[in-house]
């Protein structure tokens, strides 16, 4: 198996180098994506107003009381069960209010159960482009933004990038050893059947964004 | 004529004349119509977009050998396994040999186009293993044992009602007004058991960053993170020509996708992978590969006229666009790839003399040449392979010897004289006898659905000889 294996490789990279050995037509002069995509003056407006149309939920906080005030409203519209928490120092505090009311399970515990009902996580950046949420890896899992039929992520406003290029960057400079990244526009949907959009297909029905600051 | 062209044929008559499906398509391009005008206006210069993404694309695939190494090198360093495969056997082979290695029983797949084209699932099935198909489109028409209809929206042939009946079939499932958010939910209670009882999860790719050895994929759903993150073992398989240089390209080429796929401004995950789980991470795949596929593609990178087709990025918009398409519909094609881009993929790739007659599902209208993303030339390339059909050798008789005539009559103004008196006659002859669009008109192809071509008193010529000076 091992030198058909090779030899694979070897044939398809001797076919591409062959193929390729032949001269290619200059490229075309392209623009740059500033010309391409409207500038963003207002990247927090931008922000808001891209959730508003995604159907994310943001709820703009001042401090973290108000921030602990804005998590106990949504939990108290989340069914019954257990809360997945990314394990960050920066969300103990939530957790010990999270426990009054709920089950908590930490994401260095392992993966979250199918039946979690709520994940809270931190992101490494909103991107006011698209209204999307950038997580990795690194925020509590791969499981922690899909699984749960709600996603509760905290954040603060000036996470907020202009648009999916300087997302990208961070990707690079931030979150080298992550072994999945994406960015999370809205919650799970399909319009699969005659094109009407249902939202919650496989992941969250609901996206939810603590902005605080 | 080829046992394919004779059953193109036979279902295109049977589909343009189905009425509901015809209602049925044309709501969904409606829908996607207004969705993707509203989603162009988002971007100061569409054009310029395009450009760029065709750009980048002609880049990865003039120096392909180099992007696919330095990739791969990516994935190796990260404890992730990539094979290659230079057709669908061998990639086949290789995913069933890791299944069988690792006691695979359930395999969940999101939507790839890829292992459609190789066959995979089929190639599962044979060693006893379950395959779910969990995008929700895929899971409707594999519920129905039919081959995707149509490469982003799989299951756009069917109405609410029609899914509603195969859900209680199928499913058991009984769905009030086949109302699509219980059709929805009950999918998703299904498809949930299979996610967390699988061992293994299938994806395609949209992307391959070469700078960074990313898997890009992009789902609305969230299946493709599902399948990516819950079983123990994630394999990708996709083509080599999915190569793109950098990941900073894909701020461009994620909005271009969305908006040519959907109309969407960004798939709502748009999701990069590189490996298994870390030490560090509490989930995720312990085991990743990435099958590198070939199975025709370098054959069209050897041909500098077709290298442009391997910039296809499957988004749909040449389907969506083409007024064959939407009266034959995805099935008719018979092949994997439907419309435009597939009735030039197919005959590249799948051999020219059984699958060259697509080539003329195609009115030449160029629709499919303004919306593609990345600009490739497609009426171009039906028209290439058109001419590499018929040099081929694959002429009909009757053509032969029309062209034959045409090419003697056209050489002599005496000639053609004759020839067009000759047409005349036998028109007025199959007209005079009731013959229009009988086995005997010469012109039944276009009168077998028409009313007679009228015979005008005089010919041209007549005409101008009386009224030419006045």
């Amino acid at each position: 198996m091992e030198t058909s294996k090779s030899s694979a490789r070897e044939n398809i990279l001797a076919r591409i180098r062959a193929a390729n050995a032949r001269p290619h037509p200059a490229p075309p002069p392209v623009a740059p994506l500033d010309a391409i995509f409207p500038p963003i003056t207002n990247p927090r407006q931008r922000f808001l107003d891209e959730c508003a149309g995604n159907l994310t939920e943001v709820f703009q906080t001042t401090d973290a009381a108000a921030s602990a005030e804005a998590l106990e409203t949504i939990l108290s519209t989340v069914p019954a069960g257990q809360v997945y928490v990314q394990d960050d120092a920066s969300l103990f505090p939530f957790v010990a209010l999270l426990e009054q009311w709920r089950r908590v399970r930490m994401s260095s515990q392992g993966a979250p159960a199918e039946s979690t009902q709520a994940t809270l996580t931190l992101a490494h950046g909103f991107v006011a482009q698209t209204g999307s949420v950038l997580t990795s890896s690194a925020c509590g899992g791969r499981g922690a933004s899909i699984v749960p039929p709600c996603h509760i992520v905290y954040g603060r406003g000036e996470q907020i990038v202009p648009n999916i290029a300087a997302a990208l960057a961070r990707v690079q400079a931030e979150i080298p050893g992550a072994s999945y990244v994406g960015l999370i526009t809205g919650s799970s949907r399909t319009a699969d059947i005659e094109k009407i959009l249902v939202q919650g297909a496989h992941g969250p029905r609901r996206l939810v964004i603590i902005l605080e600051g | 004529m080829s046992t394919a062209a004779q059953e193109f044929l036979r279902k295109a008559v049977i589909k343009s004349a189905d009425l509901e499906h015809r209602a049925t398509i044309q709501r969904a391009v409606t829908s996607y119509d207004a969705a993707v005008a509203k989603g162009k206006l988002r971007f100061a210069d569409w054009e310029a977009a395009r450009t760029l993404c065709a750009a980048i694309k002609a880049d990865a695939i003039a120096n392909l050998a180099q992007y696919l190494t330095e990739f791969e090198q990516h994935v190796t360093s990260r404890g992730g396994h990539v094979h290659w495969a230079e057709n669908a056997e061998q990639a086949n082979d290789y995913v069933v040999e890791v299944a069988k290695a690792r006691n695979v029983k359930t395999v969940v797949k999101s939507k790839s186009m890829v292992t459609e084209e190789i066959h995979l699932a089929a190639a599962l099935q044979k060693i006893g293993v379950t395959v779910w198909e969990t995008d929700l489109g895929e899971f409707i028409v594999q519920l129905r044992n039919e081959p995707p209809y149509h490469i982003v929206t799989p299951a756009m042939h069917l109405s609410r009602y029609q899914i509603a009946d195969l859900f209680r079939d199928k499913l058991g499932e009984n769905v009030e007004d086949a109302d699509p958010v219980r059709l929805v939910a009950a999918a998703r209670v299904a498809l949930r058991r299979a996610f967390f009882s699988a061992e293994m999860g299938i994806s395609g790719a949209n992307f391959l960053v070469a700078d960074s050895g990313m898997v890009a994929i992009s789902t609305n759903e969230g299946n493709g993170r599902l399948t990516t993150s819950i079983p123990r073992i994630h394999v990708v398989v996709t083509g080599i020509e999915k190569i793109i240089p950098r990941m900073s390209d894909l701020a461009a080429l994620w909005p271009v996708l969305a908006t040519s796929g959907t109309g969407q401004p960004i798939t709502t995950y748009s999701t990069l992978v590189r490996g298994p789980r870390t030490a560090s991470e509490p989930d995720g795949p312990e085991e990743f590969h990435v099958v590198l596929v070939d199975n025709g593609r370098t054959g069209l990178l050897a041909n500098p006229e077709t290298e442009e087709v391997l910039k296809c990025i499957r988004c749909g918009a040449c389907l969506n666009i083409c007024p064959i398409f939407k009266q034959v519909g995805g099935h008719t094609y018979g092949t994997i790839y439907p419309g435009p881009i597939g009735s030039i993929y197919t005959p590249r790739t799948a051999g020219l003399s059984e699958w060259g007659h697509l080539s003329y599902a195609c009115s030449l209208c160029t629709a499919c040449k303004g919306v593609c993303p990345v600009k490739i030339d497609l009426p171009k390339q039906l028209l290439g392979t058109r001419r590499d059909f018929i040099a081929a050798g694959n002429v009909k008789p009757a053509e032969r010897v029309g062209f034959a005539a045409f090419r003697w009559a056209a050489a002599d103004p005496a000639r053609f004289r004759l020839l067009a008196w000759m047409g005349r006659k036998a028109l007025a002859a199959v007209n005079a006898l009731g013959l229009s669009g009988t086995a005997l008109d010469p012109m039944r192809v276009w009168t077998k659905y028409r009313s007679p071509m009228t015979l005008p008193k005089q010919s041209f010529r007549e005409w101008w000889r009386e009224n030419g000076n006045k």
